[in-house]
């Protein structure tokens, strides 16, 4: 799905002592087809970037156009359809609940679609299969390792087939042969057609040859590609 | 590839109920204090209407009027011969004497409450009382019939026997016979009572053969029960004259304040629960509010959330309302209300075991239900208004 930002600004607690200018005047054009690399320093902005693009916060001014619709001035009810419909998102904390099992961790988007539970549970498990956790299914998520919990949160994240993927530091927590195996993950999903983000200041990551282009962002400011 | 409202709802009121299992200790906690606050409000209310029921009952068969003798401010022995003064008074329908007085059982302390009715033999007179007959047994010559309470039988140790005995004033012995027992639901006044025919109570407290207690007076209208009192009262010097509305009132009074009292003293009690209720529900846990805002940045909905709150606190007060009105109705039945009887009859009226039947009011159930499952649905869904509100951009 095609992606534009028109000078997009955003603060968090404007007009307070502790306010911040996390993305200063921020265009950007993602191609449908495009695998998309955001690399930068910590505290960049990179994490706000994808959470406008991934429809979880909206800009303070500018717009987002996503898919020819224009997300800016929408009400949170919108944003939380696109969520729900287009977006697979993979947390940098990862971000599953910890007491629900893998199983169930992966098949919570599919709760608010209405999909039913004979059909969540065999998509899930289709899913853990591809991605070679299926032996974790029933594992709570507070149990497993890093990598596996990596790979849970990318099978929540494509779950709901969505047409775009975004991954915030998909590698800060692994060595360097799962990070090679998340990078083949995000190969196969480029082959499908699939538009990837993924802000990361790992080398292996902007150098990998899935990424077709890599975007540099320092102080909320995006500067030429690298 | 989205599904209909309703698998939307479900698969939410799914999500609540796995959680509540996955959470079962601290749930279970909840929902005990829960179940305990319902059983006693429905414990209280069962044992109220038991009670109220079997009361009314009993009042249907209170003489319109009851006149007694006084002298020097006791009860006295009145005259049979008091019928035939009283008989040309117009709208009276009918005169029943009586016997009745106070029996002491010295080999186990107890009293019995002895009647003696002129119609004894009438079963449809008394039948208002609710009273088991035994089948008819070839009566013993010297045997007088009587029917007896649950409680004089069990204290007589009377067992599969039909027969027993009392004393008279003189220490003679009287024998009667077992024809009937009172029925369990008027247990309440008659689990003491001896009923027994008019000539045979005489005997009992060694009353003359012209002597009664009280004349039981049956008025045709009831809108002239005082003026036919008062022409009694006229007529007959030195008697009281007492009419069934004025003991239906006394009644009244003394059961309405102590179940007034006590409804106030349980809505402290289920007051302070939903206080607890709110003051949970409001302050989510770092982990709780960690899961709401994962929901959401996951495609929840805010309502989706107070939809799930509102599963959750359905499931925990839908089962405390089924442990604790079941709990009610096993208290009732097999303990006789053992925990509210003496604080709605007095500590005094104990002595005798009553047993009370549980009297199923839909009435009373959905009373229950609505001020106990849909505050408990307030006191938390509400606050989980602002839970829900929690923006998703904590988990980026
Ligand atoms: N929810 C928030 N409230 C206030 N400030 C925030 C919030 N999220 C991020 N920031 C600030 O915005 C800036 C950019 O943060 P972030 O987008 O997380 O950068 P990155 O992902 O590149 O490390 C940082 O200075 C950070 O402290
Ligand atoms: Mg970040």
């Amino acid at each position: 799905m095609k992606i534009e930002l028109h000078t997009v600004e955003k603060y968090y607690n404007r007009g307070a002592h502790n306010q911040v200018h996390a993305l200063r005047g921020i265009d950007l054009l993602i191609d449908a087809s495009e695998t998309v690399c955001i690399h930068g320093p910590s505290g960049s902005g990179k994490s706000t970037l994808l959470a406008i693009l991934g429809g979880i916060i909206g800009p303070t001014c500018g717009s987002a156009v996503i898919g020819g619709k224009k997300m800016a001035r929408l009400p949170d009810r919108f944003l939380t359809l696109y969520r729900r419909q287009h977006i697979g998102f993979i947390f940098q904390r990862f971000r599953l609940i910890p007491e629900l099992s893998v199983l169930e961790n992966v098949t919570l988007p599919l709760l608010p679609l209405g999909i039913r539970p004979a059909d969540r549970k065999k998509r899930g498990r289709e899913l853990l299969q591809r991605l070679e956790i299926d032996h974790r299914k029933d594992f709570p998520a507070a149990e497993i390792s890093g990598g596996e919990l990596q790979r849970a949160a990318v099978a929540r994240a494509l779950i709901n087939d969505p047409s775009v993927i975004i991954a915030d530091e998909p590698t800060a927590h692994l060595d360097t042969r799962l990070s090679e195996d998340f990078l083949t993950i995000m190969t196969d999903l480029k082959r499908l057609g699939k538009t990837i983000i993924i802000a990361s200041h790992d080398p292996l990551v902007s150098a990998s040859p899935v990424v077709d282009r890599c975007l540099y962002l320092r102080d909320g400011l995006l500067c030429a590609a690298s | 590839m989205a599904g209909s409202y309703l698998d939307r709802q479900l698969n939410i009121a799914d999500y609540a109920l796995s959680g509540f299992i996955r959470r079962l200790g601290r749930n279970s906690v909840v929902v005990f204090i829960f179940a305990l606050v319902i059983f006693m409000v429905a414990s209280f209310s069962l044992t109220t209407t038991s009670l109220k029921h079997s009361a009314s009952r009993l009042l249907t068969t209170v003489p319109d009027i009851t006149v007694q003798q006084m002298s020097a401010g006791r009860q006295a022995a009145l005259s049979v011969t008091v019928i035939e003064k009283l008989d040309g008074i117009f709208g009276i329908r009918s005169m029943e004497p009586r016997v009745w007085g106070y029996y002491f059982d010295e080999n186990n302390g107890a009293n019995y409450t002895v009647i003696g009715h002129a119609n004894f033999s009438d079963k449809a007179r008394i039948a208002g009382l609710g009273i088991d007959f035994l089948p008819a047994l070839k009566l013993d010559a010297d045997a007088d019939p009587a029917v007896l309470g649950r409680g004089v039988r069990e204290n007589l140790e009377l067992g599969e026997r039909r027969t027993f005995s009392l004393f008279r004033p003189d220490l003679s012995v009287q024998s009667f016979i077992t024809v009937g027992t009172f029925s369990a639901e008027t247990s309440m006044v008659t689990d003491d009572l001896i009923i027994m025919d008019l000539d045979s109570a005489r005997e009992l407290f060694g009353l003359g053969p012209d002597d009664i207690t009280d004349l039981l007076v049956d008025v045709a209208n009831p809108l002239e029960i005082d003026t036919i009192a008062d022409k009694i009262g006229e007529r007959l010097a030195g008697v009281r004259v007492v009419t069934s509305e004025r003991i239906k009132k006394t009644y009244r009074v003394a059961f309405g304040w102590r179940s007034g009292f006590g409804l106030a003293c349980l809505f402290g009690a289920v007051a302070a629960f939903f206080i607890f209720a709110w003051d949970k529900a409001s302050g989510l846990t770092p982990a709780q509010q960690q899961e709401v805002a994962i929901l959401k940045a996951l495609g929840w909905h805010t309502e989706d959330v107070i939809t799930l709150r509102f599963w959750e606190s359905l499931i925990i007060s839908a089962l405390a309302f089924c442990l604790g009105y079941l709990g009610a109705w096993m208290h009732l039945l097999f303990f006789d209300g053992i925990l509210f009887r003496p604080l709605l009859l007095g500590w005094s009226v104990l002595k005798p075991p009553l047993s009370l039947v549980p009297v199923f009011s839909f009435a009373d159930l959905l009373l229950i239900f609505s001020l106990s499952v849909l505050p408990y649905l307030a006191a938390t869904v509400i606050p989980a208004w602002q839970s829900a509100t929690i923006r998703p951009d904590s988990v980026i």
